[in-house]
């Protein structure tokens, strides 16, 4: 299989979602699941068919897609709204693969059945990565049977960023360090996927928080270095609104002149009240703070997502931010 | 990973400091972004406190534990040590120590080829096998194995009383207690010893002394990768064949030290239902290799500092007394009612993530103090805890827990 060209990007979308394949990276616990799912929904809601692709070993996407929450796997599920997803389990891949390559169903079954060849696998390194970004090239490639992409936008959860970088540079990796063979003619198509600008777009998901925003930079100066993926924006997520009235900004410190004796119903201390806005005051300064940092760092255009109190939980919260995801397209 | 029980005599190490006191090792495990890293510090810090020499070792790819001790420049694979006089001001006595580490995959691999190779052009051999050079620099999954032998050469040292390990998300976490038991497997594996033997080397002849699977499982491979790459597995495998009882004996012992009663695991969790959710599913995950845990770290929770309002402070009769006292105290020309009402909307808001975090936490509380294990609560902090000072007083909220 030559590396063939990609297909143009659907048309008519806002640049983040005009593309073939977006994978969405950041460090754990930055809401990178949610941002997948918000613009998985997004790009469905503008008539596109769209693929969401898990690659970890837990599924969280049918949680916040579906009331049912039934796990997609392998061979993937739909949602209400034309919106699909799946998870990619190496060891599928690798039947799969093996399948196509060999065409002898029978042999591969016994061949991963076999415990050799599972503890040769399990203790192998780096074929999980090259099998799963293997197959998701064979997904952008699938066509329905008038000839028209099956799938417009592939939209990957990648792992978290230590790992997402290892996972997007394997391919890379491969092609240098296998001499010939079919393997090292598939990591060259995977890797030209992944380095095609038109097409792909590696997208961080930062919080605006110390440690995360040096991860993002870190991401991003990587990428920029080595690894061969456009990336031209970080999605900022969970940024707190201003805790107070803009008509009362000093309302901390307003409160911090109750005497600790005020008789308030309800109130054993009202000093609570003042320790808790300028601890939410903190906060916010501290995130705005972040956020700047993030813009700095990468030089990148930054798209902030609301913090949302009661946590992403379905579509109400993943069409909100699907909003701010495309908002902050147009400044 | 066998269901021998991980966490030594039951009963000890009820309390932060009990379990630093005793063990040997302190393994730090949770799922991305709970600030795994940061409560890895702390536990070193209140380890060096209660006056042992500690050591703290990052294995994650990211740079986080240097930025936490303020070390500037970074970590290498040598220890680096915190200056006594920083240390005593944070409480450490004279005879406590800290010093931390960034696990270099590379170099420990390299490290141990060197170690147990038979001569000098045998090591060269492995050293410059093209697939040597990415498994062991670049392929994910090799760092667990580095990971695990630099734990043990760790604890081997004399010069140290206590390690703290600090590991890599969820996942990858669970690779690396698996990682002893997997290598061994892995060298013991009929595909590995029949590879390993010399009559292999002369090629294709090679495979028809394989048992039938096997055979076929590599003439599979051969066709999908191209005999060039296999050839280099081969030579990979042929090169570590003198050092294979070496790797052997290193990884049983390995695993000895990992799920003796020198070992304790501590998980953390961030604050709210998601970050609880994916702790619980990560103990379970433990459990079911036969890890028991002896604590549970609830980072970034949201407490009050101080009496909690109740219902009656955000009744109208609550909320015209807390205007008067702002009339009282900022003058006519305050808008005493709206801040009154701003302050109380805010209260309400901080209750339910109070709340919420509470509820969160005490279904995988109660089930790690059923099994004799300690919990705490670190509260958010007004700034993020990167330097020393936020991790002392994380350290103190360990230190308190009796």
């Amino acid at each position: 299989m030559p590396a063939a060209p990609l297909r143009r990007p659907a048309a008519g979308l806002s640049p983040l979602l005009a593309r073939r394949l977006v994978v969405v990276t950041g460090k754990g616990g930055t809401g990178k699941t949610s941002v997948v799912a918000a613009l998985g929904r997004a790009a469905a809601n503008a008539g596109h068919r769209v693929l969401l692709v898990e690659t970890g070993r837990d599924e969280n996407l049918p949680r916040l897609l579906s009331r049912d929450g039934r796990p997609a796997g392998y061979a993937g599920r739909s949602y209400d709204d034309g919106l699909r997803s799946m998870r990619i389990d190496p060891y599928d891949a690798l039947a799969e693969y093996l399948r196509l390559q060999l065409g002898v169903p029978g042999l591969v079954t016994r061949v991963l059945h076999n415990r050799g060849f599972r503890q040769l696998m399990d203790a192998a390194p780096g074929w999980r990565e090259l099998i799963t970004l293997g197959k998701v090239w064979h997904l952008e490639q699938q066509k329905d049977p008038r000839g028209e992409p099956l799938h417009d936008l592939l939209i990957v959860d990648a792992p978290a960023t230590g790992h997402g970088l290892t996972f997007l540079d394997v391919p890379r990796v491969v092609v240098s360090a296998v001499r010939a063979g079919p393997l090292k003619r598939h990591a060259s198509a995977v890797e030209a996927m992944l380095e095609d600008e038109a097409a792909t777009l590696l997208v961080p998901v930062a919080l605006p928080e110390e440690l995360p925003a040096r991860e993002t930079a870190e991401l991003v100066h990587r990428v920029r270095e080595g690894v061969g993926i456009r990336v031209d924006r970080v999605v900022v997520n969970a940024v707190p609104a201003p805790p107070f009235p803009a008509a009362l900004p000093d309302l901390d410190a307003r409160l911090a002149t109750l005497p600790a004796d005020a008789r308030i119903p309800g109130l054993p201390d009202p000093r609570v009240l003042a320790r808790c806005a300028a601890h939410l005051r903190g906060r916010y300064e501290l995130a705005q703070e972040y956020v700047a940092r993030i813009g700095e760092w990468t030089g990148l255009p930054l798209v902030a997502l609301p913090w949302l109190a009661q946590g992403v939980r379905g579509p109400a919260e993943l069409d909100r931010l699907a909003e701010a995801l495309l908002a902050g397209e147009a400044s | 990973m066998s269901p021998a029980a991980r966490a030594g005599p039951p009963g000890a190490g009820r309390t932060p400091s009990a379990l630093l006191r005793e063990r040997r090792v302190v393994v730090c495990l949770g799922s991305g972004g709970v600030g795994k890293t940061t409560i890895s510090a702390a536990l070193a810090l209140q380890g060096a406190r209660l006056g042992r020499r500690v050591l703290v070792l990052t294995i994650d790819p990211a740079r986080r534990l240097a930025d936490a001790l303020g070390l500037e420049g970074g970590l290498g694979s040598e220890p680096r040590r915190l200056p006594p006089a920083l240390l005593a001001r944070l409480g450490v006595p004279p005879e406590g120590e800290l010093s931390a580490l960034m696990l270099d995959m590379k170099s420990t691999f390299d490290d141990l080829v060197a170690r147990f190779a038979r001569s000098d052009a045998e090591r060269e051999r492995i050293l410059r096998n093209p697939l040597y050079q990415h498994v062991s620099d670049a392929l994910a999954g090799s760092a667990e194995y580095s990971a695990m032998e630099k734990v043990y050469q760790l604890s081997e040292s004399k010069d140290l009383d206590l390690i703290v390990v600090d590991t890599p998300p969820a996942q990858h976490a669970i690779d690396f207690l698996e990682a002893p038991e997997r290598l061994l497997e892995f060298l013991e594996s009929p595909v590995v010893r029949l590879l390993l033997h010399p009559a292999l080397a002369a090629g294709r002849t090679g495979f028809r002394l394989f048992q039938r699977g096997t055979a076929r499982v590599l003439q599979l491979l051969e066709r999908v990768s191209g005999l060039a790459f296999l050839q280099d597995i081969s030579e990979f495998l042929l090169a570590f064949e003198g050092m294979s009882e070496g790797f052997r004996a290193r990884a049983r012992t390995v695993k000895a030290l990992l799920e003796g009663p020198q070992s304790a695991y501590v998980l953390a969790t961030g604050p709210g239902p998601e970050s609880t959710a994916q702790g619980a599913a990560l103990a379970d995950r433990l459990a079911q290799g036969g890890v028991t845990l002896s604590g549970l770290v609830a980072n970034r929770v949201r407490l009050w500092p101080g009496p909690a309002p109740t219902a009656r402070a955000y009744s109208p009769e609550g909320e015209a007394a807390l205007a008067a006292a702002l009339a009282a105290a900022h003058g006519a020309r305050f808008p005493a009612r709206d801040a009154a009402r701003a302050a109380l909307a805010l209260a309400r808001g901080y209750a339910a993530l109070v709340e919420r975090d509470a509820s969160a936490l005490e279904p995988l509380a109660s089930r790690v103090r059923a099994r004799g294990g300690f919990v705490v609560a670190v509260p958010e902090f007004e700034r993020d805890v990167h330097d020393l000072g936020g991790l002392a007083a994380i350290a103190d909220r360990l230190g308190e827990v009796a």
